[in-house]
């Protein structure tokens, strides 16, 4: 996991006419991590986001510095629908980002855009739609698709190209908590199975407790705090500021740590907490 | 063994030229083939839905052209071809992929691949509007919206509903844009489909498309 896939150095950037989104960004995202990204509302996450594929600055315009290199490549100069055979993005607006009619053709879409032979269209569009969990549904029209299962076609029409990053900017904003938790899963099954990289970004990162390696911390247009997801975590909740952007859990355990100054293991669900505590402080705790 | 988009793209065309070259047996003819096709492919709620419509403003139609002193003939005969040619877009929509029809248009007749691309667009959008128009009546109503009053109240009262949702459906389509652009939309969309080749059927329909519009030349010449 030392190679870096997406690279930020020394980045700015604002819009057409509004103040600066985006300050002094050093970011690297190294290969194969699964990196959540958080922050309060409007601190940059989306920009960044599109700052991954160069639709910041190069398809909304707007002024900037610094440099992106994705995959060992500087941004500028490349076509953003050619970057996003490499990376693939899902915004938050999931319905929006549908074209097509049928489930068929919205996978097929971009491959056809790219120059892919019909036959091969057709088996990437089988596979990606079994992989999301919606196999044999290629002429099923959208309108037949519940919300969960338009967002995993979205999700399969991204890996129809086989990406080697995945970005989604808050894939689970419309979704109930049991269609959340499964479409994690789903993502993280194929994480594993591809062997990709993933970014996330998420409020509520109590969902990605399972899976997260990294975590990025975004706070007015500034990365706050970076890297594999435990230090990042505790630079997080030495920030009064930040710490509510940390799962419950994890407040919990630096609380815990920070009173009694014992180290707790990194607990990915509340079963590893309860587990650990138990051990720990069996008949220490008052009742 | 079906038709191609192409020749039901020509055939569709060929039928609004019917309307005015065939006699008017012929026209009705043609109506009642076209409903036995339409419902032999679709008869669910919304085709019926469509035929009733549709009956209904070919009415409106008559009984407008009638109160304007046309003659019942007149009337009659204008609503009969307008409800022909309808029909056979009907069928055509029935019949057809909507991706089809835009492959045909780019293809063969040479569209541009944005215009035909508008096709299919509108098609997936339009229940999401109506959506988006139910959600937002909902929320100003909740918010002491009325649709009291006069019309011109009414008119202005409904700007609380127009404003919000024009405002919706331009945030949507820079999205839709975005997401047009991440997945390389342009010429290749269609250019790469699997193309759309003629056969046997085809060149028969096509056949009769030119004997039939050629109508009133051989009815002029050779039938004499």
């Amino acid at each position: 996991m030392s190679e870096t896939v997406i690279n930020f150095t020394n980045f700015y950037f604002k819009y057409l006419n509004s103040q600066l989104v985006l300050k002094n960004v050093n970011l690297a995202i190294p290969q194969g991590a699964f990196t959540v990204m958080a922050g309060p509302s409007g601190a940059g996450k989306t920009t960044l986001c599109k700052a991954m594929l160069g639709i910041v600055p190069f398809y909304y315009g707007g002024s900037y510095s610094g440099d992106i290199e994705i995959l060992g490549e500087n941004v500028k100069g490349k076509r953003v629908s050619d970057l996003a055979m490499r990376v693939g993005l899902m915004l938050d607006d999931y319905e929006s980002q549908l074209v097509s009619l049928t489930a068929g053709e919205e996978v097929a879409f971009s491959l056809l855009n790219h120059g892919f032979k019909p036959q091969e269209v057709a088996e990437r569009t089988k596979k990606a739609l079994t992989d999301v969990g919606l196999p044999g549904r290629e002429n099923y029209q959208l309108d037949e698709l519940s919300g969960g299962q338009r967002q995993r076609l979205l999700l399969a029409s991204v890996l129809a190209v086989h990406p080697e990053v995945l970005v989604l900017d808050e894939p689970v904003s419309a979704m109930d908590p049991d269609g959340a938790k499964s479409l994690y899963a789903l993502l993280y099954k194929i994480y594993k199975e591809y062997n990709m990289t993933v970014v996330v970004v998420e409020h509520d990162i109590n969902n990605l407790l399972p899976y997260a390696t990294h975590m990025v911390i975004v706070d007015n247009g500034q990365i706050a705090a970076k890297g594999p997801v435990m230090d990042a975590a505790k630079v997080t909740y030495d920030n009064p500021v930040l710490r509510e952007n940390l799962p419950r859990l994890w407040q919990i355990k630096f609380n815990l740590e920070q009173r009694f100054g014992i180290k707790l293991g990194d607990w990915r669900s509340e079963e590893e907490a309860q587990e650990e505590l138990q051990e720990k402080f069996q008949g220490r705790i008052s009742k | 063994m079906r038709i191609t988009a192409f020749t039901q793209l020509i055939l569709v065309l060929a039928v609004t030229a019917w309307v005015f070259l065939l006699p008017i047996p012929a026209v009705a003819t043609l109506l009642a083939l076209e409903l036995v096709l339409l419902l032999y492919i679709k008869h669910d709620r919304m085709t019926m839905a469509a035929i009733g419509a549709l009956t209904v403003f070919t009415g409106m139609m008559i009984v407008l052209q009638l109160l304007f002193g046309s003659s019942l003939y007149i009337s009659l005969t204008g609503g009969l071809r307008m409800f022909v040619m309808t029909t056979a877009f009907l069928d055509l929509l029935a019949a057809t992929k909507i991706q089809d029809i835009a492959q045909a248009l780019v293809e063969k007749f040479h569209m541009p691949c944005e215009y035909a691309f508008m096709l299919t667009t509108a098609l997936r959008f339009v229940p999401d509007f109506l959506a988006d128009s139910a959600n937002t009546l909902d929320a100003q109503s909740c918010r002491g919206y009325s649709n009291r009053g006069n019309v011109l109240k009414r008119l202005y009262a409904y700007l609380a509903v127009v404003k919000p949702l024009v405002m919706r459906a331009i945030a949507k389509s820079d999205t839709l844009a975005l997401s047009m652009e991440l997945k390389g939309f342009g010429a290749n969309t269609y250019k790469n489909m699997q193309p759309q080749t003629l056969k046997s059927l085809d060149y028969i329909v096509l056949l009769l498309i030119i004997v039939l519009s050629s109508f009133p030349f051989w009815q002029k010449f050779i039938m004499k």
